[in-house]
């Protein structure tokens, strides 16, 4: 907006979080703050159980099984070993974290029937992006670099208390931001060469890669299950790892689905680039889906 | 035992819990509310069990679900037994002490927070 109404010519944005300071138990505490304090918080609910309650919805719903989560988990690990600054830059094995043998030990259940994989670590890092006006990028000297267009942004809401949404297994805020951000853009869903959507918990990716438009209503599972989210897939989803193995630190993850996605558009991406990439979509969200932004960059 | 209660907007007559300033009905501009007793029979939309509670809890892990009563209002609660929960069961709202907690300020105080406990019918 700064730039944009001639105020400023350069504007430097960064966000930041540390979460590892404290334990566990304290850190889920402060998360869980964030939601309504005295119709949520006070029960002793926190993220993971809103995750947990939802996906038990979408599984009834559409069908989603355990083991679909398990895959996406699994290929956001595959995508992070590719990305030097992701948190956790390990493959993970399918077989080692859904085998009814021994799952309760590789893969614990934390908010039923959500696992241990099947949400994002809590993690430390920062992120920044540099936005500069595009009359003024010679004169202060960035003329040589690829430049990466913001085509379209907007953000949408949806009620703090989730148990007042009007369908509880939709993403109301998501759906509206998405077509506020196309609108904006003058672009639509299959415009779309990349996207990095908030995988907090895997349920969430299925769920927003439907709402979004890049996949049918009760499709987004099947997607990941026949590989197309994959990296050389139709339609290439998290290719930093996401928030599942790239991290999750709340202050910096919109940030770096920016950075992720300047990455891919200019080809910067090595191992995990998407050929040909030129818009890439990057929905951020706060809260339970209370407040989401969609950002579409490109480079045409 | 404390009472739980929805919110009747006095203007266009929607249900809201919890208490909120303005009425959600998006062509309502109520601002006054009515308490009604909220409470009775139910049934549960989604549950979850919880192995990691925040700070302050003592209990391996909780229970909780999401409701909707005879009048339509929907409310976030624990549920109060382990055994045979299944989405879109009857259930009984009662209100319990779902929280404790000790503020540390100056002198530390002790402090139950009171809300939704669902049963078994």
């Amino acid at each position: 907006m700064a730039i944009a109404s001639g105020m400023c010519d350069c504007v430097l944005v960064i966000g930041g979080e540390a979460m590892r300071e404290v334990t566990g138990w304290e850190g889920t505490d402060f998360v869980a703050t964030m939601l309504h304090p005295t119709a949520e918080y006070k029960y002793g609910l926190t993220l993971p159980s809103f995750a947990g309650m939802f996906t038990r919805l979408c599984m009834e719903r559409f069908g989603v099984e355990s083991k679909d989560l398990s895959i996406v988990s699994v290929k956001n690990h595959d995508n992070a070993c590719h990305n030097p600054v992701a948190h956790i830059q390990r493959p993970v094995v399918l077989e080692r974290i859904t085998n009814p043998l021994y799952i309760n030990a590789t893969n614990p259940i934390v908010a039923d029937p959500l696992r241990q994989f099947d949400m994002c670590p809590v993690s430390d890092g920062a992120a920044a992006v540099l936005l500069v006006a595009k009359d003024r990028q010679d004169e202060l000297g960035f003329g040589k670099k690829p430049f990466v267009r913001v085509a379209g942004i907007a953000s949408a809401t949806d009620t703090h208390v989730v148990a007042n949404r009007e369908n509880p297994s939709d993403l109301l805020a998501v759906r509206l931001s998405a077509q506020k951000a196309y609108q904006m853009a003058g672009m639509g869903p299959e415009d779309i060469d990349v996207a990095e959507l908030h995988d907090a918990f895997q349920i969430l990716e299925i769920e927003e890669s439907e709402e979004v438009g890049l996949f049918p209503r009760g499709q987004g599972h099947i997607a990941a299950r026949n590989g197309d989210t994959k990296v050389g897939g139709k339609m290439p989803i998290n290719t930093s790892g996401g928030l599942k193995a790239k991290g999750h630190p709340l202050g910096a993850t919109g940030v770096s689905q920016i950075v992720e996605l300047v990455r891919q558009l200019r080809g910067e991406a090595e191992g995990r680039q998407v050929e040909g990439a030129k818009t890439g979509l990057a929905v951020n969200f706060g809260g339970f889906g209370n407040n989401v932004v969609s950002t579409i960059l490109t480079t045409k | 035992m404390e009472q739980m209660y929805a919110y009747k907007c006095t203007k266009c007559g929607k249900l809201h819990h919890p208490r909120y300033v303005v009425c959600q009905n998006p062509d309502c501009d109520g601002r006054e509310f009515e308490e009604v007793p909220l409470g009775g029979k139910c049934k549960l939309l989604t549950w979850t069990r919880v192995y990691n509670l925040p700070e302050g809890y003592m209990q391996p892990w909780l229970h909780f679900g999401v409701v909707e009563f005879e009048n339509g209002v929907r409310a976030t609660g624990q549920i109060g037994f382990d055994e045979g929960i299944e989405s879109g069961m009857e259930l009984l709202a009662t209100v319990g002490i779902v929280r404790k907690r000790r503020i540390l300020y100056k002198e530390s105080i002790d402090c139950e927070e009171t809300g939704f406990v669902f049963v078994k019918p």
